[in-house]
Order: structure tokens, then C-alpha cells, then sequence
């Protein structure tokens, strides 16, 4: 029994294995790293309200010094109407405006005070919605509530349930829209999570296609056949591209399609509970705060980012042909997708989480050196005007799919192609 | 006329091993040249350097008149090779197959079509044809892989152990069938074998290699007599042993 467990873990821990072990390990540690710092950036920022207080009376006053005895950390600024250069110029991603008539309308008129709940837009992830939660204006609202109760305990149960009405605010682009933050990013996610979603399906599948159809053509001795007969390589290698893109797109829109109906269905309900006329208006306000924005994307838009989704997926072919050409046998196809389903794996997981655009330092540099990274962040580059990265990565993806072009091109005349690496080289080959 | 194939002083090394050495030949039009070693002697990788797979280190060869070093796209069109147990592909039926390969050598719909009738009539496979090649035995699958290699009618065809893994009788058809394509085609072979039978029964020529050079060279009869030999087993032992 022993002796025949040896011989399958033999078999099943080889090198490959823990290299492919090794590489998922890294690739945790790090995806951690990354997100602990994005959290504890949103954890930073909890604790400390922005508040521009219009009113300036001695209630508002009074609201202000209470929240500091509560231990939160207060930053104000002068007045201004222009709520877009205030968030921009005080770099707040959330912040409260105190209006002015506030404590006549609470004290005096018995009526809900109004607060402007401003929250600064800088991306569409998930991330960015809650770091422009609305913590000011809901820290306000409470302890309006608990100094009327000190006040006037017992009195106007209902008018003591909500003193405070908030009108939300959403910023971005250095423009500013009457639109929920959140349910905003909710509307433009539909589409800017599903595109990641679809272009990771894509780069996967075209790799893997690649790399199998590559191997077993390797191991069948058929890819010998096809080299030996008068047709260009680049036609080989071309047709191979062709063939695993057009399957890789029908895969795509199917399941794009499948993934959007389900995403349709589930923000829509369950269609016996559908407003189906107040959907269609949510909708319309919607599209017109995100045009007052500017977060919408132009026609010329999305044709770049049909061009740097046919240059990533250019790149993933391009790589998995040089990498199926390396593949010595069928067991070293699996794990020969390995790198091209990290450098998709860690763009897709965290530009569905935070905008990688804002990563600062050595994990910047990271992913912008993965060529995918420019797609998963196209959208947002061009919603929130960021056009420098924009070209720059697509620039990069192009130089990138050269390269790897031009060096497919080089391995497919070079002698690698059947006798593997130099240090590999076998022998028995002769 | 250039002959089939004209090899000048070629090299090639894997590393500090030197897989080829010098080695210079030819061979003529509807020739069969066999080469004979034994594992590791350097036969693949001198036919992986006509095929145009593989670069040598030094020297040239010369298919049809045209250099592999220089012009590798005008000799691939007048090569056809067989690689070491070759398979096909195992989804498409045995006439696909043919159709596919006559299609990467001709473009004429005419042409692809006498290509394949050939392929179809050297093989021998009849309706087996219309079967998917996953369903054929390894002796169905080798004579259809020698009928694609051959049905082209290439100026040399480039075989790399053509019988290996196939009982007698299969093996016997497939060296009727080298025969046979030189003789009527005038397509000069190049075969590599362990199997001394096959070779003194189908080569007009032959070559013992060891180490990347040869070691003999000639026509079976002038072998024998060299080595003062009965059979060609007898002529490897004593070129390789050195006995």
C-alpha cells in the first residue's frame, strides 16, 4: 500500500505542481496585501466627518461640538455653493452641508431640517461607493435626534423620527448631479462589472484553447506535419489565433448575454413586484446624472475599448502560443496557462473591489506591468476622464502585442519549438 | 537535373552534444535512402533539417535544387515529411484528413482532388475512410499518414521509422507502398529505421550512423561485401562495434 501511495504522490507532486502552488500562494499574499490597504484606507477615513456648516447658528454650533466630544475628528472649510471644487479642493470623498435655515426649520417650525449628502465619485467599484457613504450626514442626523431628545423629550414622536431630510449630492469630473451615489454606481456597474467579467472568460478561454490545441498538436506530432508543408507560419499561427478567438467570443456573448439578464432580473426584481414605469424613470434619471457628470462614455469610447479588448485578447493568444510551443506533454498544458490566468485572475478580482487606478506605490507598478490591467480599467479611465492612462496603457498593450507577435513569430522558425528550452534540451532528441 | 536531395558537410549540436557531424549525402531522383542507428546516433535530427524544423549549426542541404538554410519555404514545397509515430487528427474522418492536406499543398479545387483520390488509393482504407481517424487501429492510422505524406508526390519524402510499432504485415504494405511511389512517382525517399529487413529489403541505398556521422554508406550488396557480412545486422554490428 505504501509502496504504491509513494508512487502516485510521486506523480501527482512534481514541479509543476509546486510551482503552480508557489505562484497561487503569492498571488493570495498579495491580492491581501492589496486589499488590506484599500480597506484600512476606508477604515482610516470612518472616524473623520466633513461638515460645511451654512447655517452657522449656535444649535448648528452646538451639533458640531457635540460629535467632536464623541470622539469623531471634525474638518470644516468656508462656505461654498460650488460643491464640486469644495470636494475636489478639500479631497473629501463624503461630506455634509449643513444648509442654512437648518435649525430655524428643526427648532422653530418643528419640520425636518435639510443636509446635503455629498459624496465625490472617483471610480464605479464597490470599494468606492462605501469609502463615499454618506458618514457625515448620518452622524448629523443622530445626534440632532439626541439633542431634541435632551430637549424636548416626549414631544412630536414623529417629527423626533426623522428632524433631519437629506438631499443627496454625487460629484465627479468637477460636476455635480441631485443622484444617490450609490444607487448611481449600482446603474454604471451593471455594465462595468459584466465587461470584466466577460474579458476574464475571454482570456482564459482563448489561453487555454491555445495552449491545449498547441500541445496536443505538439504531442500528436501533427504541429511537425503542418510546419513541414509550404504554408507561411505566420498562416499556422494565425489560423490557430483565429479559430480560438471566434470560439472564445461565442463563449463570451453567450455567457455576456446570460450574465446580463441575470444581472438585469435580479436589480429589477422579481417581475410581479416591478414597477415597470417607476423602473423606466429610475432609469432615465439615472442616464441623465450620468450624463450631467460626464461619466458617460462616448460612442468614440467604446470603440477604444473595443480596440484594447481585441488588443488584450490579441495579447493573451499571442502568449499562449509561445507558451504552448514551451509545452513539452498534455500535463504540462494545464499548468502552462498558469501566468496568463494570474495576470487576468489579479486585475479582474480587484477592479471588482477597488479602482486600480488609485493603488499607489510598488503594487501600481505591478499591475500596470500586466497588460491586462489597462482593459479592467479602460471604463473607468474613460468615465472619470483619466485619458493620459487611458493611452498610455493602450500604447503599452500595443508595444506589448508587437513583442509577443514578433517573438511567436521568432520561436515558431527557431529550433525551441522541438527541442525545448537550452537547459532542457534532451539528448535522446537525436 | 539537381538530384532530390544534395546534404553538404552538415552540423548540428544540442549543447556541448554533438548531434550531427559533417554528414554528407545524396540521393537521387526515385531513390529510397535509408539511415540506419541506433537511438541517440542523430537520424531524426538530420531528417528534422531537411524537413526545415530544425536549423543546422553549419553546412547546407539542397531539395530540388534549393537550400534549406535559404530558401525554407521553396523546399517545403517540394518535401513531404513523416514524422516518428505521427498521429492525425483524431476528430476528423480519414477523407477530411486527406482533403486537408492535399488543400496545404494545392489550391486548385482540381488539383486537391487528384491529390486525395491518390491519398485514398494508396491507402487502401476503402470506406474506413468515412470513419473518424480516433476509430482506427495504429496500422490504419500509419498507412493513412504515409498515403497523406506520399499523395502530394513530393521530390523527396522525409520518413522517420515508417514501420515503427506495426506488425509484419502492415509494415509489409507500407514498404510496397514506398516502393511502389518511387518507382512509379519518381519520389526519392529518405527513411530512418532500426529494422535492418526493412532497409535491405526497401532502400536502394543506406547509411550506419553513430554518434552523428556515418559510420558506412552504400547500396545493401556493396555494404555486405565491405563487411564481409550475410545479413545488414551483421554490417551494423560490425560499423558500429568497430568488430
Amino acid at each position: 500500500m505504501m509502496h504504491l501511495l509513494r508512487k502516485e504522490l510521486s506523480e501527482l507532486i512534481n514541479k509543476q505542481m509546486l510551482l503552480g502552488l508557489f505562484g497561487t500562494l503569492l498571488l493570495i499574499i498579495l491580492m491581501g496585501v492589496i486589499m488590506t490597504n484599500t480597506v484600512s484606507e476606508s477604515l482610516e477615513v470612518s472616524g473623520e466627518l466633513h461638515i460645511v456648516d451654512m447655517d452657522d447658528t449656535d444649535f448648528s454650533k452646538q451639533i458640531l461640538s457635540a460629535l467632536k466630544e464623541d470622539g469623531y475628528t471634525i474638518e470644516t472649510c468656508e462656505k461654498s455653493d460650488d460643491l464640486a471644487q469644495l470636494m475636489d479642493s478639500m479631497k473629501w470623498d463624503e461630506a455634509a452641508i449643513i444648509t442654512e435655515g437648518f435649525t430655524k426649520s428643526v427648532l422653530e417650525e418643528k419640520r425636518a431640517g435639510e443636509i446635503y449628502n455629498v459624496s465625490a465619485l472617483k471610480s464605479t467599484t464597490s470599494m468606492s461607493a462605501m469609502l463615499a457613504e454618506n458618514t457625515s450626514a448620518d452622524a448629523i442626523t443622530e445626534k440632532v435626534q439626541e439633542l431634541l431628545m435632551e430637549q424636548t423629550l416626549g414631544d412630536n414622536m414623529e417629527f423626533l423620527a426623522e428632524p433631519v431630510t437629506s438631499t443627496p449630492f454625487t460629484v465627479a469630473n468637477g460636476k455635480e448631479a441631485q443622484v444617490n451615489s450609490s444607487l448611481l454606481v449600482s446603474s454604471l456597474s451593471l455594465f462595468d462589472k459584466l465587461m470584466p467579467l466577460v474579458l476574464f472568460m475571454l482570456i482564459v478561454l482563448t489561453s487555454q484553447t491555445i495552449i491545449t490545441a498547441v500541445g496536443a498538436e505538439k504531442s500528436d506530432k501533427t504541429l511537425e506535419t503542418l510546419l513541414a508543408s509550404p504554408v507561411p507560419r505566420g498562416h499556422i499561427i494565425g489560423a490557430k489565433m483565429l479559430a480560438a478567438l471566434i470560439v472564445a467570443v461565442i463563449y463570451a456573448v453567450t455567457y455576456g448575454v446570460g450574465f446580463l439578464v441575470t444581472m438585469v432580473l435580479t436589480v429589477s426584481g422579481t417581475g410581479e413586484n416591478v414597477d415597470l414605469g417607476e423602473a423606466v424613470t429610475g432609469m432615465a434619471q439615472m442616464a441623465q446624472a450620468t450624463t450631467a457628470l460626464g461619466l458617460q462614455i462616448p460612442m468614440w469610447g467604446w470603440g477604444l475599448v473595443i480596440v484594447q479588448l481585441m488588443l488584450t485578447i490579441g495579447i493573451a493568444l499571442m502568449s499562449s502560443i509561445i507558451l504552448g510551443a514551451l509545452v513539452q506533454d498534455a500535463k504540462g498544458s494545464q499548468t502552462a496557462s498558469l501566468p496568463i490566468l494570474v495576470c487576468a485572475m489579479f486585475p479582474y478580482i480587484l477592479s471588482m473591489v477597488s479602482d486600480i487606478r488609485h493603488m499607489e506605490g510598488m503594487a501600481q507598478i505591478v499591475m500596470y506591468a500586466i497588460p491586462f490591467t489597462h482593459t479592467f480599467a479602460a471604463t473607468s479611465c474613460l468615465r472619470f476622464h483619466d485619458m493620459p492612462l487611458f493611452w498610455g496603457g493602450l500604447a503599452y498593450q500595443a508595444v506589448f502585442l508587437i513583442v509577443m507577435t514578433a517573438l511567436a513569430l521568432k520561436l515558431y522558425q527557431s529550433d525551441i519549438l522541438f527541442i525545448g528550452m537550452p537547459k532542457r534540451r534532451k539528448k535522446n532528441e537525436t | 537535373m539537381n538530384p532530390a536531395l544534395d546534404v553538404q558537410h552538415i552540423s548540428k549540436a544540442y549543447g556541448k552534444k554533438q548531434a550531427v557531424n559533417d554528414v554528407s549525402f545524396q540521393i537521387g531522383e526515385g531513390e529510397i535512402f535509408g539511415l540506419m542507428g541506433m537511438n541517440g546516433a542523430g537520424k531524426t535530427t538530420i531528417l528534422r533539417m531537411l524537413a526545415t524544423l530544425l536549423h543546422p549549426d553549419s553546412g547546407d542541404a539542397f531539395i530540388a535544387g534549393h537550400s534549406i538554410t535559404k530558401e525554407p519555404e521553396l523546399v517545403r514545397a517540394n518535401i513531404s515529411y513523416l514524422p516518428d509515430e505521427a498521429g492525425a487528427y483524431r476528430s476528423m474522418t480519414g477523407r477530411k484528413y486527406l482533403q486537408f492536406i492535399a488543400g496545404l499543398y494545392f489550391k486548385e479545387d482540381a488539383e486537391q482532388k487528384a491529390c486525395v483520390a491518390l491519398g485514398e488509393e494508396i491507402c487502401g482504407l476503402g470506406d474506413a475512410l468515412n470513419r473518424k481517424i480516433s476509430t482506427y487501429s495504429r496500422g490504419m492510422t500509419r498507412k493513412l499518414v504515409l498515403a497523406r505524406t506520399v499523395m502530394p508526390k513530393p521530390r523527396l519524402a522525409i520518413l522517420d521509422e515508417p514501420t515503427s510499432g506495426l506488425d509484419v504485415l502492415n509494415s509489409l504494405d507500407i514498404r510496397k507502398t514506398i516502393r511502389r511511389c518511387a518507382e512509379e512517382y519518381g519520389t526519392a525517399f529518405l527513411l530512418s529505421s532500426h529494422h535492418m529487413q526493412e532497409i535491405s529489403t526497401t532502400a536502394d541505398r543506406c547509411a550506419i550512423m553513430k554518434d552523428g556521422v556515418f559510420l558506412a554508406e552504400g547500396t545493401p550488396q556493396e555494404l555486405l561485401a565491405k563487411y564481409e557480412a550475410v545479413t545488414l545486422e551483421e554490417v551494423f554490428e560490425r560499423a558500429v562495434t568497430g568488430v
